[in-house]
Order: structure tokens, then C-alpha cells, then sequence
């Protein structure tokens, strides 16, 4: 069962998703065609992608249409380039999310275990922010045309799925910040559904203990 | 007697020898053997045999689970990518056979999309009920009055939204929780995650479930499956040259059983008769003259399988791999007849039978009341053994009599090594003394420290690669090692779900970190069902309450229209029918792999439970629930039916002595008595002081042994009263037996490996206790 049926449910969760309309930044004057080798934008894509392991603290923003403030909740982000990426949810329940190429796995604070399969089309949000998180340029190119503005320091990315299965739960993600900082991330269904995460402090090339990594990875 | 009373005789004897094998080999010949031999392991069990375990695996040997196969394909070219349109393909191909009921690629959603749909729509059905009643036991936890239940159910259902929307799955079920605030959906997706598959295209494979019609166990099942997947692959490998395939089914198992059985029949009657021929060789002057002995054997065997047949409708296969080595006890007769040299030159024929009668009935009515007692053993396949050996037992008796009645001279001579060694006794009464005085301690010593342990999966002949290939496919399928899979089950489905939740409370208390999953979830216990629309009733208010309760904890409680829609209709018109029309409508949209899951509609209801973590204390019997391992073992059911060959043995043994005193004098019968006996123990002794763990067969080969040594107790009875060595046809009786029950040891069937070195021991003790015996006691007059 099953994986089947668990998929199957979710896939049920998101089948009648609303289709979200582009924010206006979605401009064909703002697409990025070679972003690798944009001069204008590799400079910063070089830098936020983590060639190291990572460590930042993260504000979650969850927005429902039917609720009138958003859910927060509070955390840390773990990215390891080899192991995956790993989100410890302190607050309001804790809780450690963990995305690899196994597929995600909820564990919660009793130790518990959930898994989702890696083909999970539930998965695709969180597959997108992955590869955001890791600004792993082969696969955002593949996967979403790159839109951005970038002004006095100040820059936005837009991604925009190609695929036409993630774009039906996942309008765009929107990538801002200052200098080299990512600031924050936006997954954004419709302008009523969406969630924003707001990167804190990052440390660059942390190293995890055994103990940290048994812990926060698979 | 006369001189041609012999002719006559002979002629009588011809006649009737010719008639039995008449009429066996034609009774033999118009059997349908597929129909009444089995080799299916759970065809050892007796129908009636009360133990849950054995219900359920009965269950599900006869049921949908045990005919479904597995199929992971793999692209050669293209290893880390899924072949998924060879495995649309091959799951077509399959489905249009005739052989297969149904056959699906997975990943192929549509089953399951359409699964899903049917529950979302029938949630207020299907999980409304539980909701209402697990949200009713918690209230009254609360000792607060009635009239509260409305607004803390609804305080409750608003404060769990607002928690849900915290979890990580929350995102992508905004739509689903607008139409199901009260979480219907999403804690059933919840409960059944640890049923979660590494995925659909695990590992680059692309999977094919596939059900056959035809039991696995029977031909259809096997050779005509086997060629349709055959020709299914070879069409996929037209259009995708480099996929492989890597496939299993119990069917694969069943057909690799039969084929190793027969063989080892084959086989290792081949190899006993050839061991039988290398002890004769060595220990008989005119070789050829054994061959008159093979008459005699193949009497018996002729005789023992009519009557099996006669008395039994269906025998399993194992009775004849044990049973063939019936030539090694059958042959004793043969050569205690025709062994015997005359008394006087001339001496008739029914003369010299006289003379050996009372050992040979002595010998053959002993043992055959020791086997006629296993006829009232509870396990069917014991009683068939007890049966053939005792038919063949009586069939070899009368065959060695009448056929050598024919003879002109029935006289085999052996060879002489070994005679006189009596005569040179006193330089060995001291070190035999202490050889006995060590092997008494022993046989007194050793069986304390003796470890039993019955396994059914011992009964077959283990399987290493096929084993090794249904776990690489059952991982792929999902089937991991960190979780214990059990059965819940009971006479109806609302009974097997009521205790399915007595089950799932029971595993909430021992393991609270562990996740348990069932399918059965989906369903409500009929308790809850019936109760619902009283308790709907109840809730008039709550729809208010609801919306109250969903503002004051941020909600827009207009955004829930559709909810409010819904349970307004299912207040005003609760959902009605029989508790069974629950599972008869869900029915047609559980296919494929998930209908393993469960068994709603056979003569025994069952629900199966993942539980993550695996290694949970088993559940205890009033929970009518079953580990899987512990149905792939069935050792507590084995262990009883040892205990109750042991006990039937112990009465075997008993009337057999008992047998031996009233027909021997004391000092005679003792010797007779304790032979046997010691040669078990000894053998018993040596296997605990040795740490050998044993079972049921080892048990029964103990019986077998012990009756053989009885034999050679008796014959050597005259010889040792004399203080002479055993005769010549002991020596002889017991070698052949040891060498065919020590090919019998050699069999791959761990059982019968286990029977044959117990009995070729028992019996070498035996032969050794009678040989050296009379020179330990030395000063025998002569």
C-alpha cells in the first residue's frame, strides 16, 4: 500500500489547486536566458550556491485564503551538498524535515518516522526548494525560466516552473536579498496562498559532528 | 509334511504373491497422483487444527495474497532510469492472459486516484463515525455534562486545524481542508504513512503487480503462469532489447519444492539401494544373491503405498521421501530368512519358517503396534507415516515368507570376519565395561541438555537464490526489514475491525514510538457506525460552535462553505445501510496491491498492520492478531504436535516392552528392552551434550530407530543368551539400515536430514551394542 495510496492521497490534496496568475515582476523583459553565464547575475549565483555545508536560521510565513494571519513558525536549515537538506522546525511544534534523494522524511520529536517517496508529486514544492536552496544552476535552468531584477544591491529572482505538473501548485518562487545575502523565499501558489521564509543568520562551512548528522540526516 | 506339500506351497505362495501385485500395481496405476498427493507445507496441518495462525496462513495460502507476482524490470542500457513503458507493456501483456486475473504497472494512478476520490466522497461514511466516537471517549474522559460536548468538539476541531497547518504536509492539503476541517483525510493519510513504498521506480526498476486465477499450488498454477510471463517478456524484449526482468511468486517456490522433492526421491532411493548393494557387497559371499531380496522390498513398498492410498484421500509427498526408506526396515525380514542356514540338511522350507516365527512376528507385530500408535496423532502426516510404515511392515513379513517359500534353496551366506572375536572377550571386559559405563551416562545425562525447536519452514528444501531474488523484489516492492507486519483477523469484518482497534490501542500502549498503519483504518468499527446517527443527533448546535471556534483562532469561517454544506446534509441524512455495505462499496475501487491489505469478504476477516519500528513485543492471544514471522514459523503449533508424537511414541515404546516381557522371559526381555532404548537415549544424549537443536522429525526418527533396534535386540536374543556374537543377518539388517537412512541424512530437506541421521545413528549404536555386548559380559558359556 503504500506509498501508492499515500501518494495518491496527497496528489488528491493538491488536484484541484488553484492556478496562481504570475507576480508582475514576470516580465519577458526580466528573463535571464544563460543565468550561468550572465555577467550580470553569475557573480551572485556563484556565491549562494553552497559548495559547503550551511547553517541558517529561518522564519516560516505559511499563508491560507482561509485564514486570516499567517502560521509562523521558526527554525533552523541544515544543507549538507551531499547528504541533502534538512529543516528543524523549533517552533510552534518541533519537528525535523529532511529532503534527499530517498525523497522527504518527517521525523518528529519523539524519533517517529514518516517517509514520502521520491517521486511523490507532493514532493515537487519541496523539490524546488531544494534546488533553490542549493542554487544548483543545471537544475533550476532546467526546471524553471529565471527572471530577475537587480538594483543598487538590491535583486529579485523569479522562478518559474516549466513543468506544467509543478506549475499547477507552484506559481513561482521568488528569491530576494541584498549584496550576496539571500534574504528570503517565497513559494507562491496564488496571491493568497503562499508561504515566505525569512533567512536569518548563515554560517558557511559548518561542520556537522556524527551526532548532528545521524540527527538531522539520513 | 510330505514331499509335495512344498510344491504346492510354492505354488500357493506364487499365486499369492501375483495376485497382491495385481491387484496393487492396478489399483496404483488408475490414480490421479497430482490430485491425491500434495507437496503443499500447510497440507501437513490437520483442516480442523484450532490455532489462529494456522487459520490465517490457510487464508491466505487459499486467498488473492498467494497469488500474486512480482515483476522488477531494468533497463541495461539505461540503469538509472525506470523502463516504465516495458513495464506498461509487460503488465498488459500479462493482464491478457488467461492464466492472470489482473495485472497493473505501478505508478499507474488511476487505481488509486480513483480509490481516493471514492474515500474523499465518502468520508462522512467511512471516517466520520470513528471521529465522532474516539472524540466521544475522550469527552467522557473529561467528566464534563452533555450539553458541553458540542463546544469542546468544536474548540477541539478548530485548535487541531490550527496545529495541522504547522506540519509539513499542510501546503499542499489547503484545498482538501477547506472542504474537511475536521481533518477527516488528512489524519487518515497520517496513519496509514508507515505503509509508505521506497517508491515507485525504486533503484532505476520499473514494478508490475500481477495476480494469477489458479492456486499457486496446483499445476495450473505453475507451468502455465510461468510460460505466459515467458512470452509476455519476449514481447517486451522485441520493442526493449536491453530491459531485464527479475520476477518471483509463491508459484516459483511451490514448482522449486516439487521439482527437489522428486528428485530427492529419485535420487536418494537410487543412492539407498546402492548402499544397500555396497553393504552387501562387503558382507556377503554370492552378491547376486541379494537380488532376491529386491522382491521382497518392492512388496512391501507396493503394499504400503495401496493401502496409504486406500485409507488417506490425499498424503503428502514427504510420507513417501520417509517412507521409501521403508526398504531398510522391510529388508530386516528378508534376511533373517533367508540368512538362516538350515538345521539339517534337507530341512522343509516350513520347517526352518517355523523355527523363525517367533522372532519374526515378535519383531514385526512389535513395531508395527509402535507405528499403528502414531494413527492417533492429531497431525494428519504423522498418522500417514504411522500408517505406510505399518502397511509396508506387515507387506514385507508376508512377502519375505511367501517369496522364499519359492526358492529351491533360501539360503544367503555371509561372510565370516568377526566370528570368534567372543572367544578373546577377557582382554576386552574392561574397556567395553567402561565404553558402556560412559555411553549409560551419557544416554542419563545428555538428553537433559537437549534443545527443541519446531519450524515449518524446515519441512522444505530451502531455496537460497530463489529466497535471495523475492526479497530483492519484495524490498524494491517496499517490504524493509525495520517493520513488523501482523494479521489481525476475526469471523467477520466487523469483528476483525473491532479487534484491529483493541490491536492498535494495545500497540499505542507498548510501543508509543512506534507507527502502526492499516488499511482498515479507512473502515469505522461497527460500533461507531451504528452509534452515529444518535450522535449527530446530539450536535445540533455545533455547526455554530464550529464557526465561532474557527474565528476565534484566525479562520475565515465562511471560507469553509462547502464543509458547513456537507455536514449540514449529513446531519439532516446521516449515511444509512448495513455496516457491510461499508466495505461491499468500496470493494470494486480496492485493486491491485492494495487489496493485500485486507480481507473483508472470506470466511475469515483479517486487516493487516505495519508497524514502524519492526521489533514490537508480540501481541498477546486475546488480540487476536498475528506477527507474519510468526506465521512463516509456525513453531508453537509444531511444538504441540511434538509434544504429542513424544507422547504417543512414549506409549508406543511402552507397549512395545510390554510386548517384548510377556513374550520373552525377564532376563531376555530386559536385554531385549533395554538395547533399544539405550542406543535412543545414548543418541539423544550425544545430540544435547553436541548442542544439536531438534525437532518434531528428529523425534520420529527416534521411534523409527528405536523400533529397528528392537529388531536386532530380538534376533540376537538366542546368540546372546549363548554368549556368541549376533548372527550374520543382524550385522547385515543393520548396516543396510544405517547406510539408507544415512543417504537419507543427506537429503536437503532439513527434516528429513534430521529422520535420517537419527535413525542411522540410533541403528549404528544398536548393531554396536549387540556385537559388543556379549564380549563386555565375557564368561559366557560357550
Amino acid at each position: 500500500m503504500s506509498r501508492r495510496f499515500l501518494t495518491l492521497l496527497f496528489c488528491l490534496a493538491g488536484a484541484a489547486a488553484l492556478r496562481a496568475e504570475p507576480p508582475s515582476l514576470l516580465d519577458p523583459a526580466t528573463l535571464i536566458a544563460d543565468p550561468a553565464h550572465d555577467p550580470a547575475w553569475q557573480d551572485l549565483l556563484a556565491r549562494l550556491a553552497p559548495g559547503k555545508n550551511r547553517l541558517c536560521a529561518f522564519v516560516e510565513r505559511r499563508y491560507f485564503p482561509f485564514r486570516r494571519t499567517p502560521i509562523v513558525l521558526t527554525g533552523e536549515v541544515r544543507i549538507a551538498p551531499d547528504l541533502g537538506l534538512s529543516l528543524h522546525y523549533l517552533t510552534p511544534e518541533p519537528r525535523i524535515v529532511i529532503v534527499d534523494g530517498r525523497g522527504l522524511l518527517i521525523r518528529d520529536a519523539s524519533g517517529r518516522e514518516q517517509a514520502v517517496p521520491a517521486d511523490g508529486r507532493a514532493l515537487a514544492a519541496v523539490d524546488a526548494l531544494v534546488d533553490v536552496l542549493r542554487f544548483d544552476l543545471p537544475r533550476l535552468q532546467k526546471n524553471f525560466a529565471v527572471h530577475g531584477w537587480r538594483e543598487a544591491g538590491v535583486w529579485t529572482l523569479a522562478l518559474v516552473p516549466r513543468n506544467p505538473s509543478l506549475a499547477s501548485s507552484l506559481s513561482a518562487v521568488m528569491i530576494s536579498g541584498e549584496q550576496m545575502k539571500l534574504g528570503k523565499i517565497e513559494l507562491i501558489e496564488s496571491a493568497a496562498q503562499r508561504v515566505e521564509i525569512l533567512i536569518g543568520e548563515t554560517r558557511e562551512g559548518v561542520t556537522f559532528s556524527a551526532d548532528e548528522l545521524a540527527r538531522y540526516f539520513r | 509334511m510330505n514331499a509335495v506339500e512344498p510344491a504346492r506351497q510354492k505354488l500357493i505362495a506364487r499365486g499369492v504373491l501375483a495376485v497382491f501385485i495385481l491387484l496393487c500395481t492396478g489399483w496404483l496405476l488408475r490414480l490421479d497422483y497430482a490430485e491425491r498427493i500434495s507437496t503443499n507445507v500447510l497440507d501437513l496441518i490437520p483442516p480442523g487444527e484450532p490455532s489462529p495462525e494456522v487459520a490465517v496462513v490457510r487464508n491466505l495460502a487459499g486467498n488473492r495474497q498467494a497469488r500474486v507476482m512480482l515483476f522488477a524490470l531494468r533497463d541495461s542500457a539505461a540503469p538509472n532510469s525506470p523502463p516504465a513503458a516495458a513495464a506498461q507493456l509487460l503488465a498488459g501483456k500479462l493482464a491478457h492472459a488467461p492464466v492472470f486475473a489482473e495485472a497493473a504497472a505501478i505508478g499507474d494512478a488511476t487505481a488509486e486516484t480513483e480509490l481516493g476520490r471514492k474515500i474523499f466522497a465518502r468520508r462522512f461514511a467511512l471516517l466520520l463515525p470513528g471521529w465522532l466516537g474516539e472524540a466521544k471517549r475522550a469527552f467522557g474522559r473529561t467528566g464534563r455534562p452533555e450539553k458541553e460536548f458540542s463546544p469542546w468538539l468544536a474548540e477541539r476541531a478548530a485548535s487541531d486545524l490550527e496545529a495541522f497547518l504547522a506540519r509539513p504536509e499542510a501546503m499542499s492539503m489547503q484545498e482538501l481542508v477547506r472542504r474537511d476541517p475536521l481533518l477527516l483525510v488528512p489524519k487518515l493519510i497520517a496513519q496509514v504513512g508507515p505503509f509508505g513504498l521506497p517508491g515507485t521506480q525504486a533503484d532505476g526498476h520499473a514494478l508490475v503487480w500481477a495476480r494469477i486465477k489458479p492456486s499457486p499450488f496446483t499445476a495450473e498454477g505453475q507451468q502455465p503462469a510461468f510460460a505466459a510471463v515467458e512470452r509476455a517478456f519476449a514481447q517486451v524484449r522485441a520493442q526493449y532489447p536491453s530491459v531485464e526482468l527479475c520476477w518471483s511468486g509463491i508459484n516459483r517456490f511451490a514448482a522449486a519444492s516439487r521439482a527437489r522433492i522428486e528428485w530427492e526421491i529419485k535420487t536418494l532411493n537410487l543412492a539407498s539401494l546402492l548402499a544397500v548393494l555396497a553393504v552387501g557387497c562387503a558382507l556377503v559371499r554370492r552378491m547376486w544373491k541379494m537380488l532376491h531380496l529386491v522382491p521382497v522390498i518392492g512388496c512391501a513398498l507396493l503394499g504400503a503405498w495401496t493401502a496409504s492410498t486406500l485409507a488417506f484421500h490425499r498424503l503428502h509427498i514427504l510420507v513417501f521421501v520417509i517412507g521409501s526408506l521403508l526398504s531398510g526396515v522391510a529388508i530386516d525380514y528378508g534376511f533373517y530368512i533367508y540368512m538362516q542356514p538350515s538345521r539339517q540338511p534337507g530341512e522343509p522350507y516350513a520347517d526352518k519358517l517355523r523355527r523363525l516365527l517367533k522372532p519374526l512376528l515378535a519383531s514385526c507385530l512389535t513395531t508395527v503396534i509402535g507405528f499403528s500408535l502414531l494413527l492417533f496423532s492429531d497431525l494428519p502426516f504423522i498418522r500417514q507415516v504411522g500408517f505406510f510404515v505399518s502397511a509396508g511392515l506387515l507387506c514385507a513379513l508376508a512377502a519375505a515368507m511367501l517369496y522364499f517359500a519359492q526358492l529351491e534353496q533360501p539360503f544367503l551366506e555371509g561372510r565370516t570376519f568377526g566370528r570368534n572375536a567372543a572367544g578373546h572377550g577377557s582382554r576386552w571386559r574392561g574397556p567395553l565395561r567402561a565404553l558402556f559405563l560412559a555411553a549409560v551416562i551419557i544416554a542419563l545425562v545428555g538428553p537433559w541438555r537437549l534443545h527443541w525447536q519446531d519450524d515449518v519452514r524446515e519441512l522444505d528444501i530451502p531455496s537460497p537464490a530463489l529466497l535471495a531474488n523475492d526479497q530483492a523484489l519484495r524490498t524494491l516492492f517496499g517490504d524493509t526489514p525495520d517493520r513488523s507486519v501482523y494479521l489481525t483477523y476475526g469471523d467477520s469484518a466487523a469483528e476483525a475491525r473491532r479487534h484491529l482497534e483493541d490491536f492498535l490501542s494495545y500497540e499505542a500502549r507498548a510501543a508509543p514510538g512506534a507507527s502502526a498503519a492499516s488499511l482498515g483504518l479507512v473502515f469505522p468499527t461497527e460500533e461507531d457506525w451504528r452509534k452515529m446517527p444518535a450522535r449527530l443527533a446530539r450536535l445540533d448546535g455545533f455547526a455554530g460552535d464550529f464557526r465561532a471556534a474557527l474565528e476565534r483562532h484566525g479562520f475565515d469561517a465562511g471560507a469553509f462553505a462547502g464543509f458547513f454544506d456537507d455536514w449540514s446534509r449529513t446531519q439532516q441524512q446521516p449515511p444509512a445501510g448495513g455496516y457491510s455495505k461499508l466495505y461491499e462499496d468500496l470493494q470494486p475501487v480496492i485493486t491491485g496491491p492494495l487489496a493485500q491489505f485486507y480481507d473483508a469478504d472470506g470466511p475469515l476477516c483479517w486487516f493487516m498492520t505495519v508497524v514502524k519500528p519492526s521489533g514490537t513485543p508480540a501481541p498477546p492471544a486475546g488480540l487476536f492478531t498475528v506477527g507474519v514471522d510468526q506465521l512463516q514459523s509456525l513453531n508453537r503449533v509444531f511444538t504441540r504436535y511434538r509434544w504429542s508424537a513424544l507422547r504417543l511414541s512414549l506409549s508406543g515404546l511402552g507397549l512395545v516392552i510390554a510386548s517384548v516381557f510377556i513374550i520373552y522371559r525377564f532376563r531376555a526381555g530386559l536385554r531385549i528392552a533395554l538395547i533399544p532404548a539405550g542406543s535412543c537415549f545414548f543418541i539423544f544424549g550425544m545430540f544435547g551434550l553436541l548442542g544439536q537443536t531438534l525437532n518434531l522429525f528428529h523425534l520420529l526418527g527416534a521411534f523409527l530407530g528405536l523400533c529397528l533396534a528392537h529388531n536386532y535386540a530380538i534376533f540376537s536374543s538366542e546368540s546372546a543368551r549363548a554368549g556368541a556374537p549376533p548372527p550374520a543377518p543382524i550385522r547385515l539388517s543393520a548396516l543396510c539400515a544405517a547406510a539408507s537412512f544415512g543417504v537419507l541424512s543427506l537429503s536437503r530437506i532439513p527434516v528429513v536430514h534430521g529422520l535420517g541421521l537419527t535413525v542411522a545413528l540410533i541403528v549404528l549404536t544398536a548393531l554396536a551394542a549387540v556385537e559388543l555386548e556379549p564380549r563386555a559380559r565375557g564368561g559366557a558359556p560357550n
